[in-house]
């Protein structure tokens, strides 16, 4: 029991997909001009992520090996596909807002990720309470960033005027720039956290380089592994070997 | 809207990266170099066009004609990623000057959520096949202009002094933000 | 290892086949379900943007070639349906159309619209819109909408400096292509009904 409450805890505090881990950051900047569109997003890609892992989960032993990126694609698509359906017949407003961003979550890092290091490994309880917990984490990452921006932005929080009259929203913010702004100050803030805490520590400093492109997308296929140009070609050096 | 003005759209006015966000991994992670830059542009280029030819005549032809359109998503990454399989298969047999300049992004490609993005656009837009490919190149090219500028910038940022905590990432993105809005200026080019 | 190769690639396709099998089944069964929703929002969008009307009279008009006519003045504008609409007296009142705009911030917007037999536009009411939320999202709030309801004109523009005259709509502030869109939307709808009377 104490084990399925830790992997909650751990996607929402310790290993939050949006603040901690970065992932999945093209959704991240694409919907989050509203607290509304944030928390839609969140909790579509939570559903997804929850049933892909369950499917995953209890077909890890069926899976072989070499073919399994495939076989979570497929799995993964199945489930965005009729999600997608759902969201169209009932929800609609979401459904518009969110566009092509919702068949989109078949290459969301995390989605496979998760599949690829947790589902994979675990039983389907456990892989369902990491799909919640992981969910719930990037659900909250979203929402507050689409507070802020929104807040900023216009004026509002999920569409009730907030601000006085007399503030001038900073339109930007819910602008493509404000975006990329809003997410440096971000990626920013978590080095210096990092930073202090190595000071402290008395290590060496090291600044979190994420520029090996993987954590900082929906990098589908990696799967969490750092996958840079160095790699493939080392890869490259050892398969022609 | 003429084939012309399809591919200013695509390439400037809605920039896959700058604006629709789509393909941000590369566009952080390959910038480094405008060498590299330039290959991996390349690299999309090749890919996203042949990709938007073989999803529309998958769509037109197989898709609709058997009435099973909701299969798209799924259909569409699986093609995608045996089309990038494919393409360096063929690129390492057929043309192997090409494949060597390209060769080593290939397969950071079928991780670029870009290519999926401008396949369902496609359909989105009920854009013909000649559309389509239009619209691919000209996404493409935007993700090639805007990754050659980030990296020709980032070489000269190396040699700046940055905040501690600003070093890495947030600089990039802090100066895609600021292409973005550059970017901006071209949506005058349309009407 | 050849045994290994069939194998792999059976598996793959046992969990491709089913998967494509229980998409279908969804769809099936969503099918229904998701036509009737759609086509409630529909009616509701008709009854507010034509509040007096009694029904809706499907008179058999050529979508197609009004598509065409459409496209003859240049509107990137769709025409999905035209409907007469009869009022309680069951005298003619006007119609009710659905049209999609290509021109969005955001991809298409689609929106219903009423109009009188004088020509009037009774109002509009979107059906589907996916504009920058704070931005060209503003477009379906009623200070937006109201500007067009009410007004006997052939054709609206947009002005960044105040309304002036009826057939003056005042911009969205931060989003010209949205209210460039709307506006060319409905002028298109105004345009193909004055070519029915």
């Amino acid at each position: 029991m104490s084990k399925s409450l830790d992997c909650i805890k751990s996607g929402i505090i310790t290993e939050n997909p949006t603040f901690v881990q970065m992932l999945g950051m093209c959704p991240t900047m694409a919907v989050t001009t509203s607290a509304i569109n944030g928390i839609g997003m969140g909790l579509t890609t939570t559903v997804i992520l929850i049933l892909s892992n369950m499917m995953i989960s209890a077909l890890r032993k069926f899976i072989p090996d070499k073919v399994r990126i495939p076989a979570y694609i497929v799995v993964v698509a199945s489930f965005v596909t009729i999600v997608q359906f759902l969201l169209e017949g009932f929800v609609p407003s979401l459904y518009d807002s969110l566009g092509i961003y919702i068949p989109l979550i078949v290459v969301n890092c995390i989605i496979l990720g998760r599949a690829e290091s947790f589902a994979s490994k675990n039983n389907i309880w456990l892989s369902m309470m990491d799909g919640i917990g992981m969910g719930l984490g990037f659900t909250i990452g979203l929402t507050s960033i689409g507070i802020f921006r929104e807040l900023l932005g216009n004026g509002s929080v999920f569409g009730f005027n907030l601000m006085p009259n007399s503030y001038q929203p900073v339109t930007i913010l819910i602008l493509a720039p404000g975006a990329f702004f809003v997410l440096a100050g971000l990626v920013a803030v978590q080095n210096k956290v990092r930073l202090t805490k190595a000071k402290k520590a008395g290590s060496e400093i090291s600044v979190c380089e994420r520029t090996d492109g993987c954590a900082s997308c929906t990098n589908a296929l990696c799967s969490g592994k750092a996958y840079t140009i160095e790699s493939v070609m080392e890869d490259k050096k050892e398969v022609e070997k | 809207m003429n084939l012309f003005l399809i591919a200013v759209s695509a390439a400037l006015v809605n920039n896959v990266v700058l604006s629709q966000f789509l393909g941000l991994c590369p566009f952080i992670g390959v910038s480094k170099k405008v060498d590299t830059a330039a290959g991996m542009g390349g690299a999309v280029i090749f890919v996203i066009t042949i990709a938007s030819a073989v999803t529309n005549i998958i769509y037109s032809q197989i898709l609709v004609r058997f009435d099973v359109t909701y299969l798209q998503t799924i259909v569409f990454i699986l093609v995608i990623a045996a089309l990038v399989q494919f393409v360096e298969m063929v690129l390492k047999k057929l043309m192997p000057p090409l494949y060597k300049a390209l060769g080593v992004y290939l397969p950071l490609i079928t991780t670029n959520c870009a290519v999926l993005g401008v396949a369902l656009l496609n359909v989105q837009k009920s854009y013909g096949f000649v559309a389509s490919v239009i619209n691919g190149f000209g996404t493409a090219l935007g993700f090639t202009v805007a990754i050659v500028i980030m990296a020709g910038i980032r070489e000269k940022i190396e040699y700046n002094d940055i905040p501690e905590s600003f070093k890495g990432t947030p600089i990039v993105l802090l100066t895609a933000g600021l292409m973005a809005m550059a970017f901006f200026g071209f949506s005058g080019l349309i009407k | 290892m050849n045994l290994e190769i069939i194998k792999n690639t059976l598996s793959l396709m046992l969990i491709t086949l089913v998967a494509g099998l229980l998409l279908g089944l969804v769809y099936e069964v969503t099918k229904e379900p998701i036509a009737n929703e759609k086509q409630k929002a529909k009616e509701e969008a008709y009854k507010l943007v034509f509040d007096d009307a009694q029904s809706f009279e499907d008179v058999g008009i050529d979508i197609a070639d009004a598509n065409y006519a459409l496209k003859k003045e240049n509107y990137d504008v769709t025409i999905n349906e035209v409907l007469k609409v009869k009022d309680a007296s069951g005298a003619d009142a006007g119609y009710v159309l659905t049209l999609t705009d290509h021109e969005g911030y955001g991809g298409d917007i689609q929106f219903a619209m009423g109009v009188r037999s004088d020509g009037t536009l009774n109002g509009i009411s979107f059906l589907s819109i996916g504009e920058t939320a704070g931005l060209g999202m503003k477009a379906t709030g009623e200070d937006f909408k109201s500007q067009f309801a009410g007004k006997n004109v052939s054709k609206f523009s947009y002005t960044k400096s105040g309304a002036t005259a009826d057939d003056q709509i005042d911009a969205l502030s931060g989003a010209t292509i949205t209210t460039n869109a709307v506006t060319n939307g409905v002028n298109a709808g105004l345009y193909y009904i004055s070519t029915l009377q």
